[in-house]
């Protein structure tokens, strides 16, 4: 452990007087050398004198839960009066450690320090009581917010031990609670903005408003790397500031710089846009001009074709296929998706004096901050980056390209300014999930059972995003759902090819898991009817019967190995929750996926039924395996939202590029599940607590384009190998 | 122009083009950020608020259209639908909670309509609405668990009488 007491320090002041940082340097002392004065809220715990504990949240919140989640972790090791805990958010700060919101790991890195936070400041308020009453130790107890002697029935809330407790040294060791012992963690608590966003105080990017702020609405270059030639100067009108052209990004370089465009500047969003609208662009010519989503697929479809990069091959592959046995094979395709958070990006920047202020969406405001010094030439310690609400992400806003812009061009106004994406340049200037294809071919015995599988797949990489030169899959990239997938065959062997692709590529939700579980998941079911078997039968058949399997893995922490029978054990909820053997109206069909990803094991099953031509989900079961969890109902919610973004993508998702351009522009083409499209949702989420907590916002994903199209074979007896699924 | 407006109640005034959505004058001029922007084109209900009494899309309502009538936005809703709003908080109903503002009007204006929607009505009124976090299936409980309760709650009051 290490946490220090950090009350002395002076880097915010006015939140606490007693606060404890972990991982921080040893505590300094104020100049005036007073303790009861105003301190730094520690990174995460602060405590007023009036009792008042904040708790700072270093991630950033993107629906999530993560703020309620770790304020949960951090007040119960407290054992604080939940109606006393606020919420701080951090800004992009190094101290915090870690502070990129991705992954599926806040709790996973972040459990265990967060709790000794809590339990270190306990800790100390019972040292001060004790200390205060001459009493040994052992015979104070905390509990709600106060420390009391039960033998004296002497007590004191925890604000009225704060200035005491600031001068204690942090304890080598600290005792966390037992789970019997837990007020918050593992108990559904409602979420800390739920009120505000209720009450339409919820504070995202671009409610951000600064004195004096200017509104830009920026006309991008609809090729990658084009930038303005020529633009007309609009007509005066009221509110209009002026033009300023943003040059492209560099080729070479990570492509998180702003793409070149017209920034139309006015005194209010309506005038920025409306003047956007109207502007007469000539735009420089871009070799991605020539690309296209249609010319990329077939090139993938066709790179399967021959053999890939060996990425795991076993016994012997190519002479397995001379045996006897049925042959299956089958190539899958899915498309451009885009992320398409409810807010599209906007951030507020304010370049003065020698230094940057950002208020903006972001999930990793500690990079943002690098960037955004690296952009200006500004030494880091004057670059402030504020985190807002993010109005979903997705990962969308792990690149700040919409932050560089902000700031770009409050330096050249001199004057903080507010970067407005429409929802047009969201479609058209995002940095897209991957299109991809797999290639599947084994040979199944009677029972359905591979003897033989090679399976390879083909997409263009995240990592094309960060350099010129990249081309093939990234190592992670393949271990989202390819190179780890629990089945193990005597005679196997995994391949891939990259290719490079004329736009932006990024991460979103569950990554390459996505087309990785569909193919897999699918190709399960293929040869599952092949043996005519029961899916879920069969899939357990596959599985060894329990123990570790060992995956590659690069995520941490290290040693991370697949728990072959919290697998079976989803599969088997999921089964039960679903009543998977129940008789079912005529025409109705039952598809089941499972998938493992970030640490946790995912199990669904969808109902369908066609109705006019086009499938209906009418009920879908998860089964989750997280791992110790903080919020149960948080957990729920995440495989609610995942079944909705899983049918979504499996149903309507699909950008596609000609020329160089986004063919699509806004929800009418590019379209959202919405209510009467979504299903009523089951959930089981399984109790796993003292087991390392694991991933919770994307691996709900991954199992649901395969559950689909698994349900629409069983119903219609067709099978759809191609996302979105389109049925005529 | 100078526009003068009733919202939530109260009069104001502004002085913007007559085209210009009522979206872009609650957020830009009154400074009532609670009505999202999600799309500009009338498609994801995020920035819906009431017109006299009926939601409307206001990034598709120019100002012009709506000098004489009375709009009302999220910051007022708690006010006449406090039960919808708490429901709402108390179920998690809300993920990232941009869209949000524009589901509680929707769901307040399905239920000033209808005390007791069925699931076929929620979905009539409410399919406008995009939810990219995917809280359907918590809304749809939402708006049933308040007209659940206020139709107890009506019919108490009748016991009483």
């Amino acid at each position: 452990m290490n946490i220090a007491n950090v009350s002395r320090r002076d880097f915010l002041k006015g939140s606490g007087v007693f606060v404890l940082g972990a991982a921080l340097p040893a505590r300094a002392n104020l100049p005036d050398g007073s303790v009861t004065a105003a301190f730094e809220p520690n990174l995460f715990v602060a405590l007023d004198s009036d009792g008042t504990v904040t708790v700072t949240s270093h991630r950033s919140e993107m629906g999530q839960g993560i703020r309620t989640a770790i304020a949960q972790v951090v007040a119960d090791e407290l054992d604080a009066d939940w109606s006393r805990v606020k919420l701080a958010q951090a800004p992009g700060d190094a101290k915090y450690g870690d502070q990129n919101t991705d992954g599926s790991r806040s709790i996973l890195m972040n459990y265990d320090r967060l709790r000794d936070a809590g339990a270190a400041a306990r800790l100390m308020l019972r040292q001060a009581a004790a200390a205060k009453w001459g009493l040994p130790l052992d015979e104070v107890s905390a509990q709600n917010h106060k420390v009391a002697h039960a033998g004296s029935g002497q007590s004191a809330d925890y604000g009225e031990l704060a200035a005491d407790a600031a001068t204690l040294p942090v304890p080598e060791k600290v005792a966390r609670k037992s789970e019997a012992e837990h007020r918050f963690i593992g108990k559904p608590v409602v979420h800390v903005d739920n009120g505000d966003i209720a009450r339409g105080k919820g504070n995202y990017g671009a409610d951000v408003k600064l004195p004096n702020m200017a509104i830009a609405v920026i006309v991008r270059c609809p090729w990658l790397g084009g930038g303005v030639a020529k633009v007309a100067d609009p007509a005066p009108r009221p509110g209009l500031i002026g033009l300023e052209v943003i040059d492209p990004a560099p080729p070479a370089g990570p492509m998180f710089a702003p793409w070149g465009g017209v920034a139309v500047l006015a005194e209010d969003t309506w005038t920025a846009l409306s003047v956007a609208r109207e502007l007469d662009i000539e735009w420089t010519p871009s070799p991605n001009q020539s690309f296209g989503s249609e010319p990329l697929t077939a090139e993938l479809r066709q790179m399967l074709e021959s053999p890939g990069q060996t990425l795991f091959d076993i016994g012997n592959v190519d002479a397995a296929f001379d045996s006897d046995g049925q042959e299956l094979s089958a190539v899958y395709e899915t498309p451009f998706l885009g992320h398409m958070p409810m807010e599209p990006p906007a951030a507020v920047a304010s370049v003065e004096d020698g230094k940057c202020q950002v208020f903006a969406p972001v999930q990793d405001p500690q990079s943002t901050r690098g960037l955004v010094s690296q952009y200006l030439s500004m030494p880091l310690e004057n670059v402030d980056i504020r985190v807002t609400l993010l109005g979903g992400a997705f990962g969308r806003k792990s690149k700040p390209d919409f932050v560089l812009e902000a700031v770009e061009l409050s330096k050249r106004l001199k004057r903080p300014v507010r970067v407005q994406w429409t929802r047009e340049d969201d479609v058209r200037h995002d940095y897209y999930h991957a299109a991809s294809a797999q290639f599947h071919r084994a040979m199944v015995d009677e029972k359905g059972h591979p003897t033989v599988w090679l399976q390879r797949t083909a997409f263009p990489s995240i990592t094309t995003v960060f350099s010129g030169q990249a081309l093939m899959p990234a190592e992670w990239e393949l271990e989202m759902g390819f190179t780890n997938l629990p089945y193990r065959v005597s005679n196997q062997r995994m391949e891939s090819a990259g290719i490079r692709p004329g736009v932006r590529i990024g991460w979103m939700r569950s990554v390459c898991n996505i087309f990785h579980s569909f193919s897999a998941n699918v190709f399960a079911d293929e040869m599952a009817a092949a043996g005519n078997r029961d899916a879920i039968e069969h899939r357990l058949e596959m599985l060894a019967e329990g123990g570790e399997m060992e995956v590659p893995g690069m995520q941490p922490p290290p040693g991370h190995a697949m728990d072959i029978g919290r697998l079976r054990h989803v599969i088997e909820k999921v089964r039960e929750l679903s009543e998977w053997g129940r008789e079912r109206p005529d025409g109705t069909g039952l598809g089941f996926a499972v998938h493992h990803s970030f640490r946790s094991y995912v199990a669904t099953v969808l109902e369908v039924r066609t109705e006019a031509g086009r499938p209906k989900v009418t009920n879908a079961y998860v089964a989750l395996d997280s791992g110790t969890h903080v919020n149960p109902d948080t957990c729920a919610a995440q495989m609610e939202g995942a079944v909705v973004f899983g049918l979504s993508l499996a149903l309507h998702g699909e950008i596609t590029m000609k020329d160089g351009q986004v063919e699509q522009s806004n929800f009418h083409d590019y379209p959202m599940l919405r209510m009467n499209e979504a299903p009523p949702t089951m959930v089981h989420v399984v109790p796993s607590q003292g087991r390392l907590p694991a991933g919770v916002g994307e691996p709900g994903v991954p199992p649901v384009a395969p559950a689909l199209s698994n349900a629409l074979f069983a119903a219609t007896g067709t099978r759809h190998r191609s996302l979105p699924i389109r049925m005529a | 122009m100078r526009y003068e407006l009733s919202v939530n109640g109260r009069a104001v005034a502004v002085d913007v083009a007559p085209e210009t959505p009522m979206l872009w004058v609650l957020r830009d001029h009154l400074d009532l950020t609670g009505t999202k922007y999600g799309c500009g084109g009338g498609y994801c209900g995020a920035c819906t608020i009431y017109v006299d009494g009926n939601i409307a899309r206001s990034c598709q309502t120019p100002v012009s259209t709506v000098a004489d009538k009375a709009i009302s936005t999220i910051e007022a809703l708690h006010e006449n639908h406090p039960r919808l709003v708490e429901v709402w908080e108390a179920n998690n109903v809300p993920q990232c909670g941009y869209c949000q503002s524009g589901q509680l009007v929707a769901a307040a204006a399905l239920l000033d309509r209808n005390a007791s929607p069925s699931d076929a009505d929620i979905d009539a009124a409410m399919t406008g609405n995009i939810c990219r976090c995917g809280t359907y299936t918590r809304i749809r409980a939402a708006i049933h668990e308040v007209a659940a309760y206020d139709a107890t709650s009506t019919s108490s009051e009748e016991d009483a009488a």
